[in-house]
């Protein structure tokens, strides 16, 4: 899903010039948001700008990358084994496929193939 | 899922919601606790918040490339000797 963006330039000396278009990709959504989002940390980590925070902003903020990094990482495992406690086992499903693949196998032997 | 499956996937389950748990109050809450109150005892200093998941990904990286080295190792060799 792809979204034109068409930016023109109001001025009136420059209503002349040719309307600028691009297309905004995902890629380039995220990485707007990203940088954002780092800007606005490396402002609260770093003081660029000198807003004196009360110590307790800077102690909370320098490590919320690793912290959403760990954050991730924990959900992501968290998915995983929810998906693997909770799959759906056909026991006799299996057992019928495991026996048809022994079929095959001693089929296929009697029939010259090396396995 | 029965039996191993269901106690490894509720194990990490488990071991996540801990880790994060953890993780939360160490970054998070910490800081607005009043640093003689005992809770302080639980956890290591704050630097090492942000230097145990830095190892922790450094040793991942390495069990990763290790893995793909032997791999591509064995592969190379089956490839010689055929």
């Amino acid at each position: 899903m792809t979204s034109s963006l068409c930016v023109c330039i109001a001025s009136s000396e420059l209503a002349q010039s040719l309307p600028v278009s691009f297309t905004m990709t995902k890629l380039l959504e995220w990485l707007f948001a990203v940088s954002l989002v780092g800007v606005a940390w490396g402002l609260v980590t770093f003081d660029l700008l000198d807003f004196q925070f009360p110590a307790v902003y800077r102690e909370v903020a320098w490590p919320m990358p690793v912290y959403l990094l760990v954050v991730f990482g924990c959900y992501s495992l968290a998915t995983v084994g929810y998906r693997v406690a909770t799959f759906n086992d056909c026991e006799e499903a299996a057992r019928e496929l495991q026996g048809q693949i022994q079929e095959a196998k001693e089929d296929l032997k009697k029939k010259g193939l090396k396995i | 899922a029965t039996g191993a499956d269901h106690a490894v996937g509720l194990g990490l389950v488990g071991f996540s919601l801990l880790l994060f748990t953890y993780y939360t109050i160490w970054v998070i809450v910490l800081p607005f606790v009043d640093s003689d109150h005992v809770v302080h005892s639980y956890f290591l200093p704050p630097e090492y918040s942000v230097i145990l998941p830095g190892i922790a990904a450094l040793i991942l990286l390495l069990c990763v490339g290790t893995f793909i080295g032997i791999v591509t190792w064995k592969n190379r060799k089956s490839k010689k000797v055929n």
